[in-house]
This record gives C-alpha cells, sequence and structure tokens, in this order.
C-alpha cells in the first residue's frame, strides 16, 4: 500500500507536475519544517512530497471543490496525490447543509493536507450510484484512488477532526 | 366487434409471441397421424417441443388461415425451429437427415436483452420492475419527464411522488393548519393577529421531501439490481424499443415481455392562451410564487383539491364548472363537498367554460384576462386572475410510444389501454398497468398493486389477479371525501333502488364544537344489498380524517361486511367514524338525520 502510493506519488510529481518541480522544492523546506519532529518514515516520505501538492492546491485550485463531472472526479479525486474527502449530498437534504460547513472546516485546519471534493448526487447521480451513496450526507474518504473510510449522517467538530486526521495518518 | 383484419392482426401476433418464445413449436391436430410422427421425432432427439392443436381451440381455423398466410402452409403439421419455420412432416424429417434440424437447434437463439422492460417509471412501473427483479430476472425500466409547456420537470418516480398525491396531500394539510390555528384561538391560545403564509417556505419544504423521495427510488433501483435509464422510450419493434435521452443519445434495447406503465398528463383545453399562460397541477407544485388570485377550470378532483388547499392558504379562489363536480363519484356526496367549499369562501362559476385567455400583464404572478361562455345561453363573462390552473382530466401517454409498430390496440377514443384480467393486451408479451388502462382506477396503490402481482404471475408461476373491487379512495378537498364500492348512482343503476337499504346520518365532530364550525356538514352513508344480506356495497364519509377512516372500512367490505356486522361493532368513543355503528335513519324514511348529543 505504502510503495504503491510513493510510486503513485513521484510518477505524478514527475510526469503531470514536471513543470511545477522547482517551486515545489523551494517551498520545500519551509513547509517540512512546520510539521517538524517525531514522523515515522512513511510519512517522511510524504512529507518530502506533500509540500508541492499544498503549494500547487493552495495555488491553483481551491481546497475544497465541487466536482464537476466524471472526468473531473476521476482527475481531481481518485488520481488526487492529497487524500480527499469526498462529500456526498443533496440540495434537499437538510444535514448535509449543518455538516457541509464543518467539514470544511475540518479540512481547512489541516492546511493543505488534505482536500475536499463535493458531489451534488442529484447532479452526478452515476457516481453516487457507483460509490453506494444511500443516504445523505455521506462522506468517503479516498487516498490513492482507494476508498479507505466512510461514514453516513451528521458528526461534531471532534469526530470530525479525528476522521480527517486518521485519513492523513496522525 | 372489431374488423376482421384486425382480428387476424391479433392472431398473428399470438402465433409470433408463441414462435418467439419457444424453442419447437408444432401446429398441429390433435387426431392426426403426421403430427404425432413429428412429435415423437422430437421426443426422440430429447427437446421440448410446444403442440398447438387447432382442432381443439377456438377459432382454430381462423389460426390456420393467418399460419397460411405466414408460411404457405395450410396444412398440419406446422413445424417451427427456433422462430425458423421448417416445414410439414416431410420437411422436417428431411431437414433432421441433412443435418439442417439440429443446426436449428443448436443454433444461438435469438436471446433478448432482458427478461422485462418497463416503460414508465412511476407508481406501477417501478413497483413491477423491482418485483421482477427480486424475482431473480434480467429487467430494465425508462423514466423520462417530458417537461410541462412552461418548462416544469421532475425527477424519477412518476405522478403520484412528483406531481399527485405527496406534494398535494402536503399543500393540503398546510391549509389544513390554517384551520387549526383559527380554531386554536377558541380552545384558548393566544398568539399575534396576523397570521401569514409563506409560499416559497411551503414548496422549497415541499421540493425538498421530493427530492430525498426521488433519490430512494433511485437507489433502491440500485439496490434490487434493476437496470435504469432516464430515456423515453418507444417501440420500434414488437420486442425492441428505442431509448433517447436528454441530449437526444439513442440506444435499442429487447426484451421478451414488456410492461407499459406510461401514466397521463395533464390535458389542456385547446384555447387560445391556454398553454402559453395557463398552469397545471404538473406546475403548480413547483411554482417559485405564490400563485395569488386564482382560477380553477374543471371539476375534477384535482380541481377540487388544488382550489380547497390554494383558498385554504387565503387566496382568492374562483372554480369553473362546465356541469357536474367529480363526475363518476356519488353526486350526492359531490355536491355536499362541493357546497362546503362555498362555505370555505371559494367561489363557483358553474355552466361556464373558458373559450380565451390573454395576459394582461407579465410577473410572478401576472395578471390574465379570461373570457368564458355559458353553456346553456350565448352569455359571455370576463374576469381577471392572477393565475388560470387548468385541471379538466388527463390524458393516457400511449399517443407517442410506437404502439402501432408493436400491434397494440388502443382505444381511439380516449387513448387508453384495454386489458384482461391480467393486465395484457391484445399483444400477448406486452402488458399494461396503472392510469393507461381503460376502465380501472387511477389511483397509485392500485397501479403498485397491478404491477407487483403482475410480475408474480410473469415469473413466480403465481395466479393472484389485481382486484379492482371495492378500492377505497379519499378525495382531499378542505372537508374530505372518502369512499369505497359503489356510487348510490351506480347502485341504483346495478341492483334497482328497491332493492337497496340507504342507512345515512350527518354528524358534527367533537373537535368542530368548541370553534362552533361546520356544523351539519359532516355526512356519513352506507349502501346495502337487500337481496345479500344487507351487504354493504357502497360506503360514504364527509369528514376530518377521511382516508384514514375509510381504509379500515375498505377492510371490512373486502370482507363482506353486512350492516348487521357494522350494529354489533362497538364504536370507538368520541370519533367521527364510530357513526357508523349506529346508523338507524334510512333514506327511503326520510327520517331526521340531524346529529344529537352522544
Ligand atoms: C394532482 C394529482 C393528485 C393525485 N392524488 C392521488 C392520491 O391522493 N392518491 C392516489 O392514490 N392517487 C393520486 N393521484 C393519481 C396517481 O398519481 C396515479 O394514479 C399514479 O401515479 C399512476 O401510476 P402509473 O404508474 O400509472 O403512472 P405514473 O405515476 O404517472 O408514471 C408514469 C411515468 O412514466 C413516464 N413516461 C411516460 N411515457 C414515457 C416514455 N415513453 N418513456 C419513458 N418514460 C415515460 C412518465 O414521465 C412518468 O414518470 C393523483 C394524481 C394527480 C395528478
Amino acid at each position: 500500500m505504502a510503495t504503491r502510493l510513493l510510486v503513485r506519488r513521484i510518477w505524478a510529481v514527475s510526469v503531470k507536475d514536471s513543470r511545477r518541480l522547482p517551486a515545489a522544492a523551494a517551498s520545500l523546506s519551509s513547509s517540512s519544517s512546520s510539521r517538524s519532529s517525531s514522523l515515522s518514515t512513511s510519512v517522511h516520505t510524504r512529507s518530502f512530497l506533500s509540500p508541492s501538492r499544498s503549494l500547487l492546491l493552495s495555488s491553483h485550485r481551491c481546497i475544497s471543490f465541487n466536482v464537476q463531472d466524471n472526468d473531473d472526479f476521476t482527475e481531481r479525486v481518485i488520481n488526487s496525490d492529497l487524500p480527499v474527502l469526498v462529500d456526498f449530498h443533496a440540495q434537499w437534504c437538510g444535514p448535509c447543509k449543518i455538516l457541509g460547513p464543518r467539514l470544511e472546516k475540518a479540512v481547512a485546519k489541516q492546511k493543505g493536507r488534505v482536500a475536499m471534493a463535493k458531489v451534488d448526487i442529484d447532479d452526478h447521480t452515476d457516481l453516487a450510484i457507483e460509490y453506494g451513496v444511500s443516504a445523505v450526507p455521506t462522506v468517503i474518504a479516498m487516498r490513492g484512488g482507494d476508498i479507505i473510510d466512510k461514514f453516513v449522517g451528521i458528526k461534531d467538530e471532534d469526530q470530525l477532526d479525528s476522521f480527517v486526521n486518521k485519513l492523513i495518518g496522525q | 366487434m372489431p374488423p376482421v383484419e384486425n382480428d387476424n392482426a391479433q392472431i398473428k401476433a399470438r402465433l409470433q409471441e408463441f414462435i418467439d418464445s419457444n424453442l419447437v413449436v408444432i401446429f398441429s391436430k390433435s387426431y392426426c397421424p403426421y403430427c404425432k410422427k413429428v412429435k415423437e421425432l422430437f421426443k426422440e432427439l430429447n427437446v421440448a417441443c410446444e403442440a398447438m392443436e387447432l382442432d381443439l381451440i377456438e377459432n382454430g381455423s381462423s389460426y390456420q388461415d393467418v399460419l397460411m398466410e405466414m408460411t404457405g402452409q395450410k396444412t398440419v403439421p406446422n413445424v417451427f425451429v427456433n422462430k425458423t419455420h421448417v416445414g410439414g412432416c416431410d420437411k422436417t424429417i428431411q431437414a433432421h437427415k441433412d443435418g439442417y434440424l439440429q443446426q436449428l437447434l443448436g443454433a444461438e437463439s435469438t436471446a433478448y436483452d432482458y427478461d422485462l422492460i418497463v416503460i414508465g417509471g412511476g407508481s406501477g412501473g417501478l413497483a413491477c420492475s423491482k418485483e421482477a427483479a427480486a424475482l431473480g430476472k434480467k429487467v430494465m425500466v425508462l423514466d423520462y419527464v417530458v417537461p410541462t409547456p412552461l418548462g416544469t420537470s421532475w425527477g424519477l418516480g412518476g405522478t403520484c411522488v412528483n406531481v399527485g398525491c405527496i406534494p398535494k396531500k402536503l399543500m393540503h394539510q398546510t391549509a389544513m393548519l390554517h384551520t387549526a390555528l383559527e380554531d386554536a384561538r377558541k380552545f384558548g391560545w393566544e398568539f399575534s393577529e396576523a397570521v401569514n403564509h409563506n409560499w416559497e417556505t411551503m414548496k422549497s419544504a415541499v421540493n425538498n421531501y421530493i427530492g430525498s423521495l426521488n433519490w430512494g427510488y433511485r437507489v433502491a433501483l440500485r439496490d434490487k439490481n434493476v437496470t435504469y435509464m432516464n430515456s423515453y422510450a418507444e417501440f420500434v419493434e414488437p420486442h425492441k424499443i428505442k431509448a433517447t435521452t436528454k441530449r437526444g443519445k439513442e440506444m435499442f434495447h429487447t426484451a421478451a415481455k414488456f410492461v407499459l406503465a406510461t401514466g397521463e398528463r395533464p390535458r389542456y383545453l385547446g384555447i387560445p392562451g391556454d398553454k402559453e399562460y395557463c398552469i397545471t397541477s404538473d406546475d403548480l407544485f413547483y411554482l417559485s410564487y405564490c400563485p395569488g388570485k386564482t382560477l380553477v377550470i374543471g371539476a375534477s378532483y384535482v380541481a377540487l383539491e388544488c382550489g380547497g388547499f390554494l383558498a385554504g392558504l387565503g387566496l382568492d379562489v374562483t372554480i369553473m364548472v362546465r356541469s357536474i363536480l367529480l363526475r363518476g363519484f356519488d353526486q350526492d356526496m359531490a355536491n355536499r363537498a362541493g357546497d362546503h367549499m362555498e362555505t370555505y369562501g371559494i367561489k363557483f362559476i358553474r355552466k361556464f367554460v373558458p373559450i380565451k385567455i390573454e395576459q394582461l400583464e407579465a410577473g410572478t404572478p401576472g395578471r390574465l384576462k379570461v373570457t368564458a361562455k355559458s353553456t346553456e345561453t350565448d352569455e359571455i363573462i370576463e374576469g381577471e386572475y392572477n393565475t388560470v390552473l387548468i385541471a379538466v382530466g388527463r390524458d393516457a401517454c400511449t399517443g407517442n410510444i410506437g404502439l402501432d409498430k408493436a400491434g397494440v390496440f388502443v382505444n381511439p377514443k380516449n387513448g387508453k389501454i384495454p386489458v384482461n384480467d391480467e393486465e395484457q393486451t391484445n399483444i400477448p408479451h406486452i402488458y399494461a398497468i396503472g392510469d393507461i388502462l381503460e376502465g380501472k382506477w387511477e389511483l397509485t396503490p392500485v397501479a403498485i398493486q397491478a404491477g407487483r402481482l403482475l410480475a408474480r404471475r410473469l415469473f413466480a408461476g403465481s395466479s393472484e389477479k389485481c382486484d379492482y373491487v371495492n378500492v377505497p379512495t379519499t378525495v382531499f378537498t378542505p372537508l374530505e371525501y372518502g369512499s369505497c364500492g359503489l356510487s348510490e348512482e351506480k347502485a341504483i343503476e346495478l341492483y334497482g333502488e328497491e332493492n337497496l337499504e340507504i342507512f345515512h346520518s350527518l354528524f358534527w365532530p367533537l373537535e368542530y364544537t368548541i370553534p362552533n364550525r361546520d356544523n351539519n356538514r359532516c355526512y356519513a352513508k352506507i349502501i346495502c344489498n337487500k337481496l345479500d344480506n344487507e351487504r354493504v356495497i357502497g360506503f360514504h364519509y364527509l369528514g376530518p380524517n377521511a382516508g384514514e377512516v375509510t381504509q379500515g372500512f375498505g377492510v371490512a367490505m373486502k370482507c363482506g361486511a353486512t350492516k348487521q356486522q357494522l350494529d354489533s361493532t362497538i364504536g370507538i368513543h368520541p370519533t367521527c367514524a364510530e357513526i357508523f355503528t349506529t346508523m338507524e335513519v334510512t333514506k327511503r324514511s326520510g327520517g331526521d338525520i340531524k346529529q344529537t348529543g352522544c
């Protein structure tokens, strides 16, 4: 799992984002210093590479975004280098309106270590059906294209923080 | 009787169906030695064959004529293998000798894509497709909503969920709450004088609930393994449909069997301005603004219900009626419901029909001018309204689904599809359920029941048929009207007035006494058949919670309840429904039916 992740990341850096490598490298020191001590090897790997992602996301894309279509989902969620929380929601769903902002807050706290994709299930029914959504809100945690965690319904801020922390491996 | 040509077309379709659905088919006569010989041949080959004995069935000779037309062969046996015509006894034996038969038998049978395709994902279609899939069949359902002339559209689930029962009852409830608020003061509740209603809040709440139901249906189809297509379906061949998406993408699908469940849509008047400026119930539930002063055209239950709840929201409502209220329902009850609506503040313009709708001012709502003509004199009247709602009936969606290509017979007068008591059309592999059926109830639970039972008969060997008798129903007018069984008119027509005993009574719900409203308005009536032990054949209730009251009596009637059994039932006090356990005054007697005390 970790190896696969690593390969994917490096591939992503070398192929997709080669143009931006200098910037990524430049930001490396400051970013990695902010998450300094007591990191395991695998986290080191991430801390080496993730700054490029966070910079990229903060400068070119919003950390939380609305999924536009299936291709967009593939590109920004499945192929994402960052872990992604996918928030399946609907306009008619009251609890979704409470959870959405809480999730954004929890994600913002991570300062670019996790992204958030918002999927309106009426606009993107096929995606929701494919990902087994039965009730909303449903939140799926994805890393490297794999679903690694999921919850349905509402959670309070603390619960969301620990859900997100688990996802990024803290 | 339909013309002979039509008969032949039907026979042909039946034969084709028989041929298509069996590997080996022998048209035979029970006494014919050559027929026996081919049957033995297939027995030797250990191949099951289906024989149709033309001497034993009704119309056998017509079948033989049609076979002649189809194959050029009049004699029996007439053998088909894997949908291919082989010929008579000699030809079949020859085919066996030269291997052609084996080739035909082995040939990949033209398998259909699906066991069942259901056209229309409303009450009936969804129930049928889910049941069939649960029985292990490969099922597709197609649902597509053609937007209204004003562009309103909605999600999966059909009329009831999106533009029928559900939003209607929720808006009726909104209106009932208004009455409850007024009553509340009399019971001692104190709140500020002004009570306002916010249309937008109600509309969003209702639409949101519908959104969740749409999603629930979609999930259920996934979980039950029903293939769902948001496409418009039409037949191109008897076993093949074309499915067109909103973007115009076309796909073709085949199935062994089909169920038509396309429902109905509101009828327009065909007068200047109707489609441009008027709304129907299809638009009303999604209207982004409060309709304001409204003219409802029509006296269908949809007209009375919509007019009723709009008035209940505090709007100025007028209902224009061509002839009678609630055609098909008990007229005594219909008029009582109508009279109550008048006391509720709704104006009725009777015996007038609109001839022209003009826009005076655009807006949300705008202003419209309605010109109407008397049905009896030359009198012309004009009126100004913010909204005109047309509710003059609904047309079956059977005109644009290629039924001619499949050979399905549609009643040209009303677009309805006649079926036998197993919901089968004249084309054996095509069935129909729900609102498009000729002479059947147009109610959601009826469509659901018919759909589920049909699936079980088709795929689980069941023989249970949908029972269209003694169906309970309720009209959600401001004073609700529930009924089960026959109207007084129908009962008299069927049994004769002298053979009926009709018991009736007015009643005053306890809840209405303190607000002191609607005295002598609520009314109960049962129609009993004197020839059959005073069995209850008609049940009618005008009062609060009519649906809740009528449902249970529907069960009783299904069990064959008699007047004596109602009398020996203990009532629940104090309720409205208890009236049915103490009905003594017959209509014939002309006795006093005003309610007095406990
Ligand atoms: C205002 C109103 C209030 C009502 N209130 C009640 C009530 O209180 N209680 C009650 O029992 N009933 C009520 N009804 C009646 C009830 O809605 C219908 O009886 C029921 O919906 C019929 O079900 P159905 O399956 O026949 O058709 P529908 O539910 O109408 O479903 C048919 C579906 O097929 C789709 N379709 C049509 N043609 C095609 C095509 N070619 N390809 C793909 N899809 C197609 C349609 O868009 C629709 O979604 C009400 C109806 C109205 C209009």
